[in-house]
């Protein structure tokens, strides 16, 4: 799973305040970078733009869990494949 | 009814998938190129998802974009992770998406396996969703108008088996032992000769009444057995199942149980066969169209039309395909040992292609025309059951496990297909943030296009 991915993803668990799902918490440690906010004018810096790029496109998770931020509910990812479904009870 | 609709598929569509999923590569199916074109008319850089995207097979069309595919299907999204794609397995109806994000979403064959109305409308509006507005989504569903023929209800299982796919046929993890699959061939263990012989002598203990009652004797008819003499060589050919659309049974809809109108055809259907259970096989109507005198020629002739090639690339058929499932179900005996199998046979709208479309019968199937008269010819509905699942389940078993006939094991894949415009009328009825760009028919499938409003 490619970070840039995971900037899509949001927790569907039922029953969240809105926004409640996002981000999803990756569980498994990846040092991050980035500073937290892209700086004015992020566009124009090169260098800024190689280590983000990096970032979303070039780092993939291959083994850990997303965690729902409100609800703590885990959603596994393996061998680079998230999986999102919820159970038949949950849903 | 949700939890019905929701057994229903997980029997019939995720665990085929599932079971089948070793067997699928690309090749199966060529990428539909107004799908591809769509893909490439995105601008560099947007964000596509296929909502359903199988093994993948659209997720490398534009590279100049980023592609995500999702799958309920653990076993496919393996195979597209394997080829490098950017995939996660979900659920349709509960994207894990956030809102307005996607420039582009496609969702080529999926929704058609949704088995009520309420939760198709769910799939697209989650699909919308996810769009940002101005975005666009693209979505396919296989038509119940195909070319030269026509499903004859909406509510279709289709027969899959592993003959479909180049791979080698005895692999072992096809197991019979997961309980949630459907084998319909198991019970097959009477090579087709003598299927011949058996079935012609049982057809004569029908109940004879019917037979005078209608020129159209097509719900007992059991065309192959009746009209074909089989060679060895032939065999080999009802071993392979070549073409899903060849061989389908219609279901029950679950909405129509939930409005309860079965129990009006009910009536049209007294003195036809019928199955006592919900789930009806349906012969082919190709079937019935054989007769003695030529089916070699039809054994010949049989060509791939457009919608087949599409579908099926690996397997050079220019053989009849048999489904080792109808060979099962009509063995089957269910409730009062009846079988009846309706040959389905308009006069205008013909399953069959080409050279055997006017061929008649000579067991006694009716050529007329169904088409005249009313759709409860077609398929005969039966028990007052709510349960779909002990009617598949019935209606696909097959009493004595035996060695299969054939070497392949049917699972069947329940597809709700769609009315020309039906498509269209369920967005624009139901989901009015999309506006329908435009809309057509591709290959057996209807096809829309449509944006996301501002």
């Amino acid at each position: 799973m490619k970070l840039l991915t995971h900037n899509l993803l949001s927790s569907h668990v039922p029953g969240l305040r809105p926004g409640g799902g996002f981000p999803l918490r990756i569980e498994l440690g990846h040092p991050s970078e980035l500073p937290p906010e892209p700086s004015p004018g992020y566009e124009a810096d090169e260098e800024f733009l190689r280590r983000l790029h990096h970032v979303l496109l070039e780092v993939e998770v291959l083994e850990g869990s997303l965690q729902c931020p409100d609800s703590g509910r885990r959603f596994p990812i393996s061998r680079g494949v998230p999986n999102l479904l919820l159970t038949e009870d949950e849903a | 009814m949700e939890h019905e609709a929701t057994q229903l598929e997980k029997q019939h569509v995720h665990s085929v998938y599932e079971n089948t999923a070793a067997y699928f590569s690309d090749l199966q199916t060529k990428a539909w190129p107004r799908v591809r074109n769509f893909l490439l008319e995105q601008k560099p850089g947007s964000l596509v998802v296929d909502i359903g995207c199988g093994t993948g097979k659209y997720l490398s069309v534009n590279t100049q974009v980023y592609n995500l595919g999702c799958d309920y299907c653990e076993g496919l999204v393996e195979i597209a992770r394997k080829k490098g794609d950017e995939v996660l397995v979900c659920d349709n109806l509960n994207l894990p998406f956030r809102d307005q994000c996607f420039n582009a979403v496609i969702s080529i064959g999926v929704i058609h396996h949704f088995s009520t109305k309420q939760r198709r409308i769910k799939a697209i509006k989650e699909m919308a969703r996810i769009l940002t507005p101005g975005g666009q989504i693209m979505i396919y569903v296989w038509a119940m108008e195909q070319k030269n023929r026509r499903f004859e209800k909406q509510d279709v299982f289709v027969p899959w088996n592993k003959a479909l796919c180049a791979r080698h046929f005895s692999e072992s993890n096809q197991s019979g032992d997961k309980g949630e699959c459907v084998h319909a061939a198991k019970g097959q263990d009477i090579h087709p000769a003598q299927l011949v012989i058996s079935e012609c002598s049982y057809q004569n203990n029908l109940q004879p009444e019917t037979d005078s009652k209608h020129p159209s004797n097509t719900d007992h008819c059991l065309p192959r057995a009746c009209c074909m003499k089989i060679s060895e060589e032939e065999n080999r050919f009802y071993t392979a199942l070549g073409r899903s659309f060849r061989s389908w049974f219609f279901s029950r809809s679950l909405d129509e149980s939930a409005l309860r109108k079965q129990s009006d055809k009910m009536k049209h259907l007294k003195h036809e066969r019928v199955w006592a259970n919900s789930a009806i096989p349906i012969q082919h109507s190709r079937h019935c169209s054989l007769d003695l005198g030529h089916h070699g020629a039809l054994l010949n002739e049989q060509s791939l039309d457009d919608d087949d090639d599409v579908f099926v690339e690996s397997l050079s058929l220019k053989k009849p395909q048999w489904s080792p499932a109808t060979d099962a179900l009509k063995d089957l005996s269910l409730n009062g040992g009846h079988q009846s199998v309706a040959q389905s046979k308009g006069d205008k709208a013909s399953f069959i292609n080409g050279p055997v479309e006017d061929r008649d019968c000579t067991c006694g199937c009716g050529k007329d025309g169904a088409g005249k008269s009313d759709a409860s010819k077609f398929f005969k509905r039966t028990s007052t059951t709510d349960s779909t699942d002990s009617a598949l389940d019935s209606a696909v078993s097959v009493g004595d496990p035996a060695d299969a006939m054939l070497d392949t094991k049917a699972f069947m894949r329940y597809y709700h297909v769609f009315r020309e415009g039906e498509l269209s009328s369920l967005v624009e009825e139901n989901v009015p943030e999309l506006q329908i760009l435009s809309s057509c028919y591709d290959h057996g499938n209807w096809c829309i296009i449509a944006e996301r409003r501002g």
